[in-house]
């Protein structure tokens, strides 16, 4: 480790200078570890004013070759520097700065050097020296005094720079300037030529020099061409460099789209991967066993083992068919296909279905019917009797109740019908409790009004018929419902019918829930049964019953097997309806309005079905009708043989009263029905016969006008069909109306010639002679009407007479009138007014016809208003 | 067949339809009878006409005498006011001069009947023209008020108010009934014992 190194590395950019260096160790070294090399360096720090002297401890990096400095103190702060011994030579010294150092140089010589050293320098730039003990006295004193001298020599010269040149001189630079001054030994004693010398050699050097330079020139040409040499390869180098670059750039681009494309690939894979899995699904949800498809497509139907299977393909193709799938996926072509399919598989299935138990219904009904015909004969033989009897017995006792009012039949319905019910439909108890309520119902109503009076006892018929026809009804229902169900009539009973096709009767029923376990049989079953039941629950549910075996009941066939059937069943039930309607009829033909009322209600319930029952009472629908039409003749016949008594005043004549009252009870019955045309035209009738017939009477009448009789039963039937309100009967109504306010006034007119009959005589002839041609002035001096013989006709109505008369006539007008249709003050109000006529006319053909004659009728106008008020007042 | 038996109710109510020409004594009556309104306006002369009603529950008939409202002499109607029982005053809300008639018929109906507390209510009759109204409520409230009767507006065409004045009429009518016959009965009584002077009158 050079002294100028270190100088040059450590000291140099802190512009110091290096004085003496030592290498050195610390004392207290106990051990030995390591041998690190450590110098202790005073040093110069010439960059501060005033000059200051550092001393360092340097000591050698960890690592390389490097040193730093470990430690420095200022030589200002050295307080004692301590030799150890003057006399015996040692490497030991101490520094005391604030506290002791300890080191060893490593020889003596460095010691003392640096002792020495540290001793010029102390003196040198310090007021305050440090104390230097236990040093040999040669050290100081030795140096202290060149250092004296020189400091006298260059006084004020600048420190530092004399420590400089002494610096230059290295020791080298000593032995050569020595060695050059050996050489030339003249030197010192001629300066001249030594210094020629000295320009002789330098020129000799400046040649060497320049021809080196020459000499040089071409190594620097080389140079420069391998400069030039190595920027080309540099360039090259470069531009290689750029071309990778570029297609490192264009790697780069490629490596983005490959990214792309594999998260792309990615997300196919996966989508692919779902769709195969939903394809599995939908295949799975969609796929039909061929086994099944055989079975739809060909199952034996006739087997229960083929039935069996037919039925889990069924099962399974509805699965198929209603597969929770998403709506979207329908649209796949597959799907479609597959569902098409389907629908075709299911369509020739059920087609097949549907013929072949078709085939097995007609089949087995024919067969059943012939197998077990003569069974079947019995049943029919022992229900017919029962039925027939039990009939016979209902009417009996509904006839019986008529006849009555009153007692039995209520009992008698109650016990038979029940029984009517037992024998046929035992498997259904509802019914039975349905039955014995409404015959109690019927009991109850029968009790109620039996001994009420006519129009009571008619409302009683009305319920009677009402009852005896809903309970007709509903047995002959429950009846063909049986029918239906015990031969399995009924298409989708047909599975259960297989079993019980060898057991006939009662054990069908139990048969066909034996056989339950098949699936559709069950259900079909079932609703047949509840359907049944609903059936039972009253008459207002028949429709919907009749609707809805029509609706799945296409066979007509067995509509006509089942009507043979009922009739074989119910042989005698027309005949007896009939009976009963006759009989009713007998009773009063009034009856027939309420039998036609209602059997044609009950004829439109019945009428879907075409049963035996609808075909029955439309039979009975048009006997009905023809009772009617009877009545309505018998009341016409009865009208025309009116006989009115001949002492009494006639009054409203008896028919127009019954027509009255026809037309209250016929409005009443025939209210809301769709019959009532018929009503209407019987009314149109009835009307003409009666307006008829009260001509008659009124003309055959002795001790009554004609005109009364006329104009009050004109004026009652007005009323009548004013009330009526009957479009039909609208002219009829006028008519009335003309025929009464005819009759009125021919009433009055007639009457009216009584209190002054002469005069009215006399006027007769005037207003004759007038219209004959006569002139009014002239007409007094014809001998008959002179003036002399109206004073005469006059002379005998003087005004008491008049008086007397007008209340003659108005007690008359009282008798004639019937109180009933209190037309007496419409008359004698026409009366009053007819007469104040007449006389003005009288007056005024006397003004006309005798002029000047003075000549006055007895009674003034205001006599003739007097008389009325005091007539008025007698009453 | 059991009818001819008349069956009238026991009870009847005389009601005479009185006013001018044209105020709608028929069309009420019609109204009333046969639920009808006849536009075609046709002078009466005079009509009668029955009806079975209930009123309050009570089975009755009703004999209603429809009148001529043009008539030269009043005393023609003398002898039919002398038969009603009740009446019906009517006249026409937009014609001043039916309703002052009304004052005309109502004297003569208290000179005829000789009664002034005789059923009648005054009806002021076609309310459904009522933008041609003449007579105005007020006018016709008073003068009931001075008669101590009931004012009642209707309309024969809209049947507003026409059961109303034909059963409020019927119900005047039998609370008379039953003063008359509770006093005829106190008369009777006192008659029995102050020997029947009256019975040979009868």
């Amino acid at each position: 480790m050079s002294k100028q190194h270190l100088q040059q590395t450590l000291f140099l950019p802190n512009d110091e200078r290096l004085i003496t260096m030592i290498p050195v160790s610390k004392m207290p070294r106990k051990t030995n570890l390591k041998k690190r090399s450590s110098l202790l360096c005073s040093v110069l720090n010439t960059m501060e004013s005033p000059v200051k002297v550092y001393i360092y401890h340097v000591k050698k990096s960890d690592r390389g070759d490097g040193h730093k400095k470990k430690m420095a103190w200022l030589l200002r702060d050295l307080r004692t520097v301590d030799g150890k011994s003057a006399e015996k030579p040692t490497a030991e010294f101490d520094l005391l700065f604030e506290k002791v150092y300890k080191w060893m140089a490593s020889s003596v010589e460095d010691k003392e050097t640096f002792i020495s050293s540290l001793w010029r320098l102390s003196h040198r730039f310090l007021i305050q020296k440090p104390d230097f003990i236990n040093i040999p006295e040669r050290l100081l004193e030795d140096i202290k005094d060149p250092h004296m001298l020189r400091e006298k020599s260059q006084s004020v010269d600048d420190i530092s720079i004399e420590g400089e040149d002494y610096q230059a001189l290295s020791a080298k630079e000593e032995s050569d300037l020595e060695l050059l001054m050996s050489e030339c030994q003249v030197a010192i004693s001629n300066a001249e030529v030594f210094t020629e010398q000295l320009s002789k050699q330098l020129s000799v050097l400046d040649g060497a020099n320049i021809h080196s330079i020459m000499g040089s020139e071409d190594q620097v040409l080389n140079l420069m061409r391998l400069l030039d040499d190595g920027i080309r390869e540099a360039e090259q180098i470069e531009s290689k460099l750029d071309s990778y670059d570029n297609i490192l750039a264009s790697v780069k681009e490629q490596m983005e789209v490959m990214r792309d494309k594999d998260t792309l690939l990615t997300v196919r894979n996966q989508n692919h991967q779902r769709l195969l899995e939903e394809l599995e699904n939908l295949q799975k949800k969609l796929d039909l066993d061929l086994k099944y498809m055989q079975a739809l497509m060909d199952g034996d139907l006739t087997t229960s083992q083929g039935i069996k299977e037919c039925t889990e393909a069924a099962q399974a193709l509805y699965q198929c068919m209603n597969a929770d799938i998403h709506p979207s996926l329908c649209r796949l072509g597959a799907v479609e296909e597959q569902q098409k399919y389907f629908k075709k598989l299911l369509a020739s299935f059920s087609k097949r279905l549907i013929h072949h138990l078709n085939n097995l219904f007609i089949h087995h009904v024919c067969a059943h019917l012939y197998i077990h015909k003569k069974k079947f004969f019995l049943i029919e033989h022992c229900i017919k009797k029962l039925y027939t009897r039990e009939i016979s017995d209902f009417m009996e006792s509904a006839k019986q109740k008529l006849v009555t009012a009153k007692d039995s039949k209520g009992k008698l319905g109650a016990s038979t019908l029940p029984r009517l019910t037992g024998s046929s439909t035992s498997l259904t108890k509802i019914e039975a409790r349905g039955r014995s309520g409404s015959s109690h119902s019927v009991d109850s109503s029968g009790l109620k009004y039996g001994s009420e009076l006519d129009i009571a006892m008619r409302s009683v018929f009305d319920q009677v018929l009402e009852k005896v026809l809903s309970e007709l009804e509903r047995v002959c229902i429950a009846e063909q419902d049986f029918c239906f169900k015990f031969f399995h009539l009924i298409d989708k009973n047909q599975p259960s019918e297989e079993n019980c096709q060898k057991e006939p009767g009662p054990h069908g029923e139990a048969a066909s829930e034996a056989e339950s376990e098949v699936w559709v049989a069950k259900q079909t079953y079932s609703t047949a049964d509840s359907e049944y039941i609903t059936e039972n629950l009253g008459e207002g549910l028949l429709q919907k019953r009749a609707a809805s075996i029509y609706a799945r009941f296409n066979l007509k066939t067995s509509f006509v097997l089942i009507r043979e059937m009922m009739a074989k069943l119910f042989p005698l039930l027309e005949d007896e309806l009939d009976n009963f309607l006759t009989h009713a009829d007998r009773q009063d033909g009034m009856y027939s309005m309420y039998m036609l009322v209602r059997m044609s209600q009950h004829v439109i319930n019945n009428q879907d079905m075409g049963s035996y029952l609808g075909k029955t009472f439309g039979n009975c629908l048009i006997k009905v009708k023809r009772n009617f039409d009877k009545y309505i003749e018998t009341m016409m016949q009865a009208v025309k043989e009116t006989k009115v008594s001949k002492k009494t005043r006639c009054g409203i004549i008896s028919f127009v009263h019954n027509f009255e009252d026809f037309t209250n009870l016929a409005e009443a019955i025939f209210r809301g029905s769709d019959r009532h045309a018929d009503l209407d035209k019987a009314y149109t009738k009835l009307v003409g016969v009666v307006f008829e017939q009260v001509v008659r009477v009124a003309n055959e009448h002795q001790k009554t006008p004609k005109e009364v009789v006329l104009m009050e039963n004109f004026h009652r039937l007005y009323s009548t069909l004013s009330h009526l309100k009957n479009a039909c009967l609208e002219n009829d109504r006028k008519d009335a109306k003309q025929r009464y306010t005819e009759n009125l006034k021919a009433y009055t007119v007639n009457l009216l010639g009584r209190p002054l009959e002469k005069l009215h005589i006399f006027f007769e002839g005037v207003e004759a002679r007038i219209s004959a041609g006569v002139k009014p002035e002239e007409v007094g001096y014809q001998l008959a009407f002179s003036k002399q013989e109206l004073r005469k006709v006059i002379k005998e109505y003087p005004g008491k007479e008049v008086k007397k008369n007008l209340e003659h006539l108005n007690k008359k007008v009282e008798k004639q009138l019937c109180e009933e249709e209190n037309l007496i003050q419409v008359v004698w109000h026409e009366m009053q007014d007819v007469f104040i006529n007449q006389y003005k006319y009288y007056d005024d053909l006397m003004c006309r016809c005798y002029p000047d004659s003075n000549i006055t009728l007895d009674f003034t106008i205001d006599d003739v208003l007097q008389y009325f008020s005091d007539i008025a007042q007698a009453h | 067949m059991s009818k001819a038996k008349a069956q009238q109710p026991a009870v009847i109510h005389k009601v005479i339809m009185v006013g001018s020409g044209g105020v709608g004594k028929s069309a009420l009556t019609l109204q009333f009878m046969y639920d009808e309104f006849i536009e075609d306006y046709e002078p009466t002369k005079a009509d009668s006409y029955r009806k079975k009603v209930v009123l309050d529950g009570e089975e009755v008939q009703i004999d209603i005498l429809d009148t001529a409202g043009q008539e030269d002499y009043a005393a023609i109607r003398d002898n039919y006011f002398r038969s009603g029982e009740g009446f019906l005053c009517v006249f026409s809300i937009k014609e001043q001069e039916s309703f002052q008639a009304t004052q005309d018929f109502r004297e003569q109906i208290l000179r005829v009947k000789n009664d002034e507390n005789i059923p009648f209510l005054l009806v002021g009759n076609m309310a459904d023209l009522a933008e041609q109204r003449q007579v105005s409520e007020d006018e016709a409230l008073k003068r009931a008020q001075e008669w101590k009767v009931h004012y009642v507006e209707t309309s024969a065409k809209t049947r507003a108010n026409v059961d109303k004045v034909f059963y409020d009429l019927m119900r005047e009518i039998r609370s008379r009934k039953m003063e008359a016959s509770r006093q005829s009965n106190g008369k009777q009584n006192k008659n029995r014992t102050s020997k029947k002077i009256k019975c040979v009158i009868l």
